[in-house]
This record gives structure tokens, sequence and C-alpha cells, in this order.
């Protein structure tokens, strides 16, 4: 019995111990180049090899049956095998490149991203604060990139050949209906959200996803901040104002609190403008970000509030007093939107918006009230089913609801209602047939319950990397967009307007330098045109309009080639042409200026702590009508420069004095001319100028931080 | 028959110890061997090791941290931005691993300051202004869950000097926390095999700067 006992011990412990197998082979690329120090092993084993100098790998394991073994290697995907160990023995294993965003080709034509993982980042939040002409507005800075025109006097977007109503903006992928605050006649306008809010942003110029729509020309979506840094206060003090904001955080969430004031009475009061104010701009916001973090998603809560007004005098050339303008705008912005991981690679995507604006202006006499509620719902889904395929879907609900009630000098009264409801579905699949070869394809679908009618937008955009720092890019669209509220007021009897994007874009990317050279070509269609000087009620619609726009856009940025200098260069050429609104034939509207040009750059001084930094930019004439010529839109105005120079200096790490002046060279711009509405009594209409309220602005700020770690470091310092 | 079924049971229970003492022996020696490989200048095979011995104990942080510790410090110097971001990312990942296995550990932390540092000295000028105030809170945090681990001391000073010589202040301040974490290592004790101990060496060479 004992001697049997032995036997089964001896066998069991010889099979625990001495049943060696020799797992061997070698690990290439696809090509058939040996991989040199990839990991071979059996997995939840000790047992494996880093492989030698030619690929091969040999160790013993004394495991037995089905086992699983795993190659991994930085940059290859992870092969795993899973088979009887006796039959690992001289494998041949290629591994596959994994397709990364840092190497892999990506797609891009059309769009500019930011961000701190962004591949190609032309613009960080940073930059948005310390360009010097932007004045602390992302718009501002976005305005130095190519695809872009300048029209100084209004401050919004235009993109290729586009109006400003073509962008729509998109916080955390949910639209904002108001991302403007109102401004009276000839004075630039600027986003409502503060930059540092966003640790994301991603500028498309045309060619962009199927899961944004409504916009014919560009969309500029930005990211919030998941997680702040840091428990803080931020003080800011300024020649126009001041505001607090502060950040707490605890383990699972965080609250950001920003408020701000606004008076432009002393900044007017010493350097006067053109305008006489009875009431200057004054402006009083206050933003509020929630954040909590589940075991698997993110929720973000935000609100805004913002309230301005202003009253002012302003001069007319057909009138002989100057004209007063006043304005009161309330608003109301509410974002919220979750993001989680689900099981088996997916990712959910929910979030809402809702906006409640109201604006009372007054026009010599004539009394303005609109108010809009606006709302927004959306869902998305996303799989990854391999690092080569990626597939979302999702749907979403617009809901606007407008109403202006308008009374007039002479008592008449008029309003106007509508509810611009729209509902999508969009699709997209990410294809990555190599690591340099990728498509984007995706459709979308709209439905109009104000125009009755469906629409169905395809886009497409493919890129291949040609070598490790150069790629080629295209991309094509369908877009279309409702008319605006100032039109849908007074007629609903439209069909949306259209525009179709064709891209070629190329782009080179290493160490520090971007190149990107885009040409485009965008064919308009279904444009809204009306048959009175202003869009009217007893105007007739139609949608008979049409045009189109091309050209190239230039980008250059580099930030390594001189120590401390950073900066970039921007170039667009836009030949443009359009029919309609109140057109009588095709012509070059006045908001698209066929050159601009800018370039801006930043100095870090090691000695004086400080960064100066400059910004020129250069905008060729735009187009106007003389009525004393028998051409429409046949004039230009001269061209438009300005250099904006800032000084940021730190006096320590959390406190910073900042100087900026624009137009330091004090060009005389020009942005347009008004003319009589009746010849003088030689039959010559009269002009005014189109000048900017100031020539020049001067900006003085001391921004303060208060957190934790200052504490710390002045301890330490005493 | 009883006397067969105890001989039976004393056999299974000899196996299944020895087994036991055999993995625990395992450990120890792959352990070991990937040190080894270390010392023998062949860091990527140690950390391949590393790597293998964290598939097979995966409740054990220890490995996973030097897999993280390997390929953060030989990011330092790295030029390439592929290879580096790679690398890091590869720490980043098995960092993810070991807070999940090890929660709030304060070396873990360190770790993780360490990662951004390598991006800070990759590119001041791009993540600089993000990631610096990140590694403040983390060191904040670290210094509160162990005011006592020498390399919270250490690393948290040597942080704060760089971000001092940034802005062209003093660093002797922060000297005397190097001299505490020096006195520290004298007496800390990991708690278990192959706790992490690197340090000492780094504290004293940099309190021989502060003279």
């Amino acid at each position: 019995m004992k001697k049997g006992l032995i036997t089964i011990f001896c066998l069991l412990t010889t099979i625990i111990s001495f049943a060696q197998t020799i797992i061997s082979g070698k690990v290439t690329d696809r090509k058939g180049i040996p991989i040199i120090g990839a990991n071979v092993f059996l997995e939840g084993t000790y047992d494996g090899s880093s492989t030698d100098d030619k690929g091969k790998f040999s160790f013993t394991t004394s495991e037995t049956g089905i086992q699983k073994l795993v190659f991994s290697f930085l940059s290859y995907e992870t092969y795993a095998m899973e088979a009887d160990v006796t039959s690992f023995k001289s494998l041949e294993i290629k591994l596959r490149e994994e397709v990364n965003t840092l190497t892999g080709v990506t797609l891009t034509a059309g769009t500019f991203e930011a961000g701190d993982n962004a591949k190609v980042s032309a613009l960080t939040p940073l930059d948005v604060v310390t360009t010097a002409s932007a004045l602390g507005d992302f718009v501002g800075a976005l305005q130095t990139l190519p695809g872009t025109s300048t029209v100084a006097e209004d401050g919004r977007l235009f993109v290729r050949g586009g109006d400003a109503g073509e962008t729509q903006i998109f916080i955390d992928g949910i639209r904002v209906f108001q991302p403007f605050t109102p401004t009276t006649n000839n004075v630039p306008t600027r986003g409502r959200y503060s930059p540092f809010l966003f640790d994301g942003i991603t500028f498309s110029t045309g060619g962009y996803s199927a899961e944004y729509g409504q916009a014919l020309s560009s969309v500029l979506l930005l990211n919030t901040i998941n997680e702040p840094d840091q428990e803080k206060t931020d003080i800011s003090l300024m020649t126009v104002g001041g505001g607090v904001g502060n950040t707490q955080k605890w383990e699972k969430g965080s609250l950001s609190v920003n408020t701000a004031y606004i008076n432009l009475a002393p900044y007017t009061e010493v350097f006067p403008d053109r305008n006489e104010y009875r009431k200057p701009f004054e402006a009083i916001s206050g933003e509020a970000v929630y954040r909590h973090k589940f075991e698997n998603g993110l929720l973000k809560l935000y609100t805004a509030y913002d309230h301005i007004n202003v009253d002012v005098l302003q001069e007319d050339i057909n009138f002989d007093d100057l004209i007063r303008f006043d304005l009161e705008n309330n608003n109301v912005y509410f974002n919220g939107s979750y993001k989680g991981a689900l099981k088996n690679n997916w990712l959910l995507n929910v979030g809402t918006s809702y906006t409640y604006g109201k604006t009372n202006t007054g026009i010599i006499g004539n009394d303005i009230r609109d108010t809009e509620q606006s709302l927004h719902a959306k869902i998305k889904l996303k799989k990854g089913f391999s690092s080569r395929f990626k597939w979302s879907a999702g749907a979403e609900y617009f809901i606007t609801d407008f109403k202006e009630d308008f009374r007039g000098a002479d008592n008449i009264e008029f309003n106007s209602q509508f509810n611009n409801n729209i509902s999508a579905a969009f699709t997209e699949a990410d294809i990555f047939f190599s690591k340099n070869l990728a498509t984007k394809v995706g459709l979308r679908a709209e439905y109009s319950e104000l125009l009755r009618d469906t629409y169905i937008s395809p886009r497409l955009s493919l890129a291949y990397k040609t070598d490790k720092f150069g790629q080629v890019s295209l991309a094509y669209g369908d877009f279309y967009q409702n008319p605006n509220n100032n039109l849908l007021k007074f007629n609903t009897d439209f069909r949306a307007e259209k525009a179709s994007h064709y891209i070629l874009n190329y782009q080179y990317n290493n160490n520090g330098k971007t190149f990107r050279a885009e040409a485009f070509y965008k064919d308009y269609d279904d444009l809204v045109k009306f048959d009175t000087d202003f869009a009217s009620f007893d105007s007739n619609y139609s949608n008979d309009g049409f045009g189109y726009a091309g050209g190239l856009d230039i980008f250059w940025r580099d930030n390594t080639s001189f120590k401390n200098l950073d900066y970039w260069v921007s170039y667009s050429y836009l030949d443009t042409e359009r029919d309609f609104r109140n057109f009588p034939e095709r012509a070059r509207p006045n908001f698209a200026s066929t050159h601009n040009f800018s370039l801006v750059g930043k100095y870090w001084i090691d000695k004086w702590k400080s960064q100066l930094g400059f910004s020129y930019t250069f905008a060729s004439g735009r187009a106007f009508t003389d009525p004393n010529t028998p051409f429409f839109q046949g004039e230009k105005t001269k061209p438009f420069n300005n250099l904006s120079v800032n000084w940021a200096y730190l006096i320590s790490p959390q406190k910073i004095l900042y100087f900026s002046v624009s137009n330091v060279l004090g060009f005389n711009n020009v942005n347009g001319f008004q003319f009589r509405n009746t010849p003088n009594d030689d039959g010559f209409f009269d002009r005014r100028a189109l000048r900017p309220a100031a020539d020049q602005f001067f900006f003085v700020g001391f921004f303060w931080t208060i957190s934790d770690d200052k504490k710390s470091n002045q301890l330490n310092n005493l | 028959m009883i006397r067969i079924i105890f001989y039976l049971l004393i056999t299974l229970f000899s196996l299944t110890t020895s087994a036991l003492i055999a993995q625990g022996d395992r450990y120890e020696q792959g352990m070991t061997k990937a040190f080894e490989l270390w010392d023998a200048q062949k860091p990527m095979e140690a950390s391949n090791m590393f790597e293998r011995i964290s598939s097979a104990e995966k409740e054990n942080w220890i490995p996973y941290y030097y897999v993280v510790q390997i390929n953060t410090i030989y990011s330092f110097n790295e030029k390439d931005e592929e290879k580096l971001t790679l690398q890091l990312a590869k720490a980043k990942e098995f960092l993810d691993k070991a807070q999940q296995i090890s929660p709030d550990n304060p070396e873990l932390i360190v770790l993780e300051a360490l990662i951004n540092t390598a991006w800070v000295a990759y590119d001041g000028q791009k993540y600089g202004m993000t990631l610096a105030p990140k590694n403040t809170e983390l060191y904040i945090k670290a210094l509160k869950i162990a005011p006592e681990n020498p390399r919270v001391l250490l690393s948290k000073a040597e942080w704060d000097m760089g971000s001092a010589r940034f802005f062209g202040q003093d660093t002797a301040p922060f000297c005397k926390d190097v001299k505490k974490a020096l006195e520290l290592f004298a007496t800390f004790k990991g708690e278990t095999l192959f706790y992490p101990e690197w340090g000492k060496e780094r504290a004293e060479q940099i309190l021989k700067d502060c003279k």
C-alpha cells in the first residue's frame, strides 16, 4: 500500500517539476524584419523571454495542456495564440503595426485641433489667452488661422466665403444657440464663454463629421475640462472690470464658479471713441461647472448667465443728429452631458442644452423685443470593434421657439413667432485599412418640421500618409442649414440652404513644425433671396440664390527652430461670388476679402520672466457698392492692417501682469461706407466711412491665482 | 483504509504546500532575475520580465510598479517623440492597473508625477503649463497620505526646486526637505518584499549641491 502511495507521489512530483517543454520561434513585422526585444510569454505564468537581435526567442516551461502564448511590443498590436504548449515550436509570428493617433494616419482634412493630446495642435487653449490680438476671446485667436476672413466690425467667424451665421458652436458636442453677445452697430462682438473652461478646441473649416449639422461652412467644437488640476481661486483686475473664480475639488467631483463684471465707462471716459455713450457697455456674467465622476463615466453640468446693456448715440449719414441705439440682453445657457463606457467597448454620450435669450433693442424710437428659447437633446453610441474599425450612430432633436414684438416709432406693431424644430440621425464609420490609409464615411438625415422637408447629407473623408511626417487628405460633404431667425420671422416657406464642400489637404508635421496647405471648393445652392432693401414681412422670398467659394489656405507654425520663440503664419486666398439676399446679380459679398494674412509670434524672455507677443493681420479690401457708379459691389475699401502687441509679466508663478495694445501703428482702417439714401443737389450720393469705434484699444490686467501649492511655496520661502 | 485516506491527505497537503512554496519562490526568483537583468543594463528585458510576473501576480502591485518605473526613467532624455509617447503610454497603462490594485498608494502617486515630469522635460512649453499644477496636486496628495515616506518628500522637494529654478527663485528652502528625506531613508522599512527603495543616493547627491 505504502509503495503505491509513494509511486503516486513520485509521479505527481515528476509531472510538476520535470515536464519541461521548449517554446521557440521568431517574431518579425509584416515585412519580415526581426522585432528585437518583444515580450513573449505564457499568460498567467512566469515563463517567457524577450526576442534577441534576430527576433528569435526560446524558453522552457513546465506548464502543460492548452496555454495562451502572448507576443507584445510597443507600437505593435499584441498578438495571442491559444494551443497546446507542445505545439509552440519554431513559430513564425508576424506582428501588425498598431494604428495609433501619434504615428498613424489621422482624418484631418478641414480641421484644426487644439489640445494637449491632439496630434497636430494648431492652437492650444493657452494660445487663445496669449495671442496679442485676441484679448482673451477664443474666437479672436481663431481669426488668426487660415480660412477665416477679417471682418473687424463684427468679431464673429467668417469661414471660406461663408457669413458668420454659417458657423455653429458646440460645447461637449451639444449646440450653443447664442454663442455671441449682441452688440451695437460697428462694434465687434466676443464669445460668451471663458477660454479657461476648455481644454480642447477643434475648429473645422469644412468637410466635418456627420455628427454635426445645420452649419453650411464650419463648426467649432469646444470641450470643457474633465477634471480641474487643483483647488484654486482666481482673481482678475482689469482696466475694463474684474472677475473672481473659484474651484473646489473632492473625491468624485468638482465645482468651478466664475463671475465677471465689465464696465467700459471709466475707459471711454479716458479714451473717448467715435460713439457718444449715454450708458457705456456693461456686462455681468456668471458661470458654473459641476463635474461628477462615476465608475465608468463622467457627468458635466454647465450653466451660464449673462446680462449686458449699452445705450449709445451713433453717427448716421441719413440723419443730421446722432441716432440712438440701445440694447439689453439677458441670456441663460445650460448644458449637461454624460459620457460613459458600457460593456464590450461601447461608449455612450448623451447630452442636452437649453438657452433662454431675451434681447430688447431700441433703434431710433423703434422698439424690438426678441425672445428665443432653444433646446438640443442628443444621444450617440460608439463602438470600437478594433483599433482599425470604429462605428458610431446617434440621434438628436432641436427645438427653437422664437418670438419678436416690434413696435415702431409711429406705433405700428408687428409680432412674429415660429418654431424651428429639427430632428436628425447620423451614422459614421472610421476604417483604417493600414497605418497609412484611413477613411471616414458618414451619413446624416435631417427633418425640419418648419420647412416640412427631409435632407440627406453624405460625408466622406480619406487620408493617406505619404511618409513619417506628411499626409494627404481628401474630404467631401453636403451640408444643409435652415435660413436664420431674421428671415424665418418673416417667412417660413423656404427650403434649407445647401453647400457642398470639396477639400484637398496636405499636412506636414515634424517635431514642433507644422505645415498645412488646403485647397477647397464650395458650391452654394438654394440660398435665400428677397426683393427689398432689407428682409421684411412684405418682401417676396425665394430659394433661387446660389454661389461658390474656392481658394487656398496655408498655415505654418514653428516653435522649435528658434529658442523661446513660437510663431505661426497664415495665409488664405479666397475667390467667391454669390447671388443671395437682395443681390441683383452674382457678386462678391462684402464680408469676403480675397487675401487674408496673419503673423503671430510669442517670445519668452527668461531673464524678464516675460512673454512678449505680437500679431499682425492684413486683409485686402472689401467689396461695396457705390451708388454713384453703375456697378454692383464694384468698389473696394483699402486694405485692413492691424498690429497688436502684448506683454505678460510673471511677477511670481501665480501673479501675472498683462498689457496689450491693439493697432499700435495707428492704421486708419475703414470697414466700409454708408451712402446717403438720396442724392444731393448735384445728383451725387454722399458717403460716410465706417470706421471702428476706436482705432486703438489699451488693456491692462492683473491676474492672481491662489492655490494650495502657492501657500506651501510661500511658507518654504519664509 | 483510514490510514490510506490519511496518507493521501498528507500527500495532497504536502503537494499543495510545496506548490505554494514553489510559487513564493517563483515570485522571489522571478523578481530577483528581473533585477539582475536591470543591473546588467538590460532594462527593457527587465521590464518584459516584470510584465510577465505581473501577468501571473494579478493582485500584487509591485511588479507593475517596476514596469512603470523602467518605462518612465528611460523616457527622460528620449528625443524620439514616437518612442517617448509609446513608452509613457505603456507606463501609464501599467500605473492605472497598479492603482486599481492598490488605490491611494503614495509610491504609485510619486510615479504618476514622474510620468508627468518626463513629459515636461521633453517639451516644457507644450506640457509645462498643464502638467505642472497636476504634479503639485499629486505631491500634496501623496504627502497627506504618507508624510514620513522619504521618496514622497524627496520627489516633492526635487519638483519644487525645479519650479523655483524655472521662476528664478531660491532653491535653498527645499534643501531641508531633502535632508529630512535622507533621515527618513535610514529608518524607512518597506511593507513587503521588493518594496521600492530607491532615492537615498539621489538625496545625497542633491544635498551635496545644496551646500
